[in-house]
């Protein structure tokens, strides 16, 4: 493993492997479109506060996974799984876990930056309200905690009753970020949250994820493979649908063990 | 331990990119083992002309250490190579500073053979035969092993730098005594102890070429073993 003196900026004191402090566990899990099997029984396990990438070319799984922390996948027509997905040892698929329930633990961060059509600070107490929260003080206590997570707060402090509408592409999907953690969610889950953005916003929305890790466990797609090695601890290789390697990032891109990883990493692919 | 990569990038110009690099490194490679062998034949053969042109032929191998060293950042800032390609680009950066100074090496040997070749043969310059065979064959086998990315050939090259560096310190003992004994030729003994630390050096820069290929090929950091984990 490494030394201290080599120590990348973004990593822990300690080196960290995967297998330690186990958040989300993937075991064995096959996922189906209707006939087609687009996982293969893929199995990993996620630490918690830590940063986690899943990288891959287009059509390799990655973000059909991601949508199966939260069971996104469900709302598509025809979809079954076999395997399991547990978080902290409790399985998403229990019939006691209710999904309304399990995604207020997940929040979720898409490609395309969709506040709702109405103002910032609505935005942001919006899964407060629709969970029965309205009491004011409490409301605005989570608009200035959660804008400030999402270094946006000085930005909109003093238009928080402007339309998000208004706001700039970094600054929705940082809205939208800000929006995702306000129901204090455990996982965040990021769906290429820097694809349609300029790269100063990206850098905002990269530092912004670096310091969330703090405080929750990220799972972040890419196809940006700078900026998977940039701000995550751990990256997942997946290729048609099966899980090639999963290790540490610093290791993944200097020094795959698979050469599928290698060749795809390098650009020495198809 | 030889491992090639196995297929082009999908973008050509990184591929070009890095062949340019590597054609760059082995070009400065091939200019330096020329450069050595003058100066050794001007030192052997006791021929200005041979060390004159080793001299003189210095000046194209630091102009390519620094060519090299644009490419490399170029094809860094270009294409932010990861994994093998960014090893044999930073690997590549320091075996072209190494080979420059094997090449200033050369030059060295070449000053001194001029002044050797001033005054009447030293018997003792055969004493320098071993060396001198050890020296260019480290060479030669750390521009093979960058040629042929054989890391098992250069982990070899660890274990006979230590011979030389033996040679290097009998070889210095022998020739103070004779210092001694025929003072008269005090400066010429003096030249040949330099050239002897020459080759010596010559042995450290092809053992640090070896360590940066085993790196490019497979990642091992194999420099220091003693103070790593």
């Amino acid at each position: 493993m490494t030394t201290e003196a080599s120590q990348h900026p973004l990593e822990l004191t300690n080196d960290f492997a995967p297998g330690e402090s186990n958040f989300i566990k993937v075991d064995n899990f096959k996922f189906f479109y209707g006939k087609k099997e687009a996982l293969h029984g893929i199995n990993l396990e996620i630490p918690s506060r830590k940063v986690t990438a899943f990288i891959g070319p287009s059509g390799c799984g990655k973000s059909t996974l991601l949508r199966n922390f939260n069971r996104m996948n469900e709302l598509i027509p025809g979809v079954h799984h076999e395997g399991d997905i547990t978080i902290h040892g409790t399985s998403i698929y229990d019939p006691s876990v209710e999904i309304i329930a399990l995604r207020r633990r997940i929040g979720m961060v898409f490609q395309k930056s969709n506040p709702f059509p109405m103002s910032i600070f609505e935005n942001i107490v919006y899964p407060l309200r629709i969970a029965g929260q309205n009491t004011r003080s409490v409301l605005e206590e989570t608009v200035e905690r959660c804008l400030r997570s999402a270094a946006l707060w000085d930005e909109v402090k003093d238009r928080l009753h402007d339309s998000a509408l208004g706001l700039s592409g970094g600054q929705m999907q940082r809205l939208c970020i800000a929006r995702a953690v306000a129901s204090r969610p455990e996982i965040l889950l990021m769906d290429e949250p820097c694809s349609a953005l300029d790269p100063i916003a990206t850098a905002k929305v990269e530092e912004l994820i670096i310091e969330l890790k703090k405080d929750f466990t990220i799972v972040i797609v890419t196809h940006n493979m700078q900026q998977a090695s940039r701000v995550s601890e751990l990256t997942a290789f997946f290729y048609l649908g099966n899980l090639v390697e999963f290790d540490n990032t610093r290791k993944i891109f200097t020094n795959p063990s698979m050469k599928q990883t290698e060749e795809y990493i390098t650009g020495r692919f198809g | 331990m030889h491992k090639e990569p196995s297929k082009v990038h999908t973008i050509s110009i990184f591929t070009t990119a890095l062949d340019q690099l590597r054609s760059s490194v082995l070009k400065m490679s091939s200019l330096a083992q020329l450069n050595l062998k003058n100066s050794i034949k001007g030192l052997l053969e006791r021929d200005d002309d041979w060390c004159n042109n080793s001299i003189a032929d210095d000046e194209e191998i630091d102009l390519l250490e620094m060519q090299i060293d644009h490419e490399g950042i170029e094809v860094m800032s270009r294409f932010q190579p990861v994994a093998s390609d960014l090893r044999e680009v930073i690997s590549s950066i320091k075996i072209g500073a190494n080979i420059e100074r094997v090449a200033d090496q050369a030059v060295n040997i070449a000053r001194r053979a001029r002044k050797l070749n001033e005054h009447p043969q030293l018997p003792e310059l055969h004493l320098l035969d071993r060396p001198i065979r050890l020296a260019l064959t480290m060479f030669d086998d750390a521009v093979r092993s960058f040629a042929e990315r054989n890391a098992t050939l250069a982990v070899e090259l660890k274990s006979r730098d230590k011979e030389l560096d033996q040679l290097n310190r009998e070889l210095t003992d022998v020739l103070i005594n004779r210092m001694q004994d025929d003072s008269a030729n005090l400066p010429s003994y003096l030249n040949l102890i330099f050239i002897s630390r020459c080759l010596e050096r010559i042995g450290d820069h092809a053992c640090n070429i070896a360590e940066d290929i085993v790196f490019a090929v497979s990642a091992q950091d194999i420099r220091h073993p003693s103070k790593q984990q």
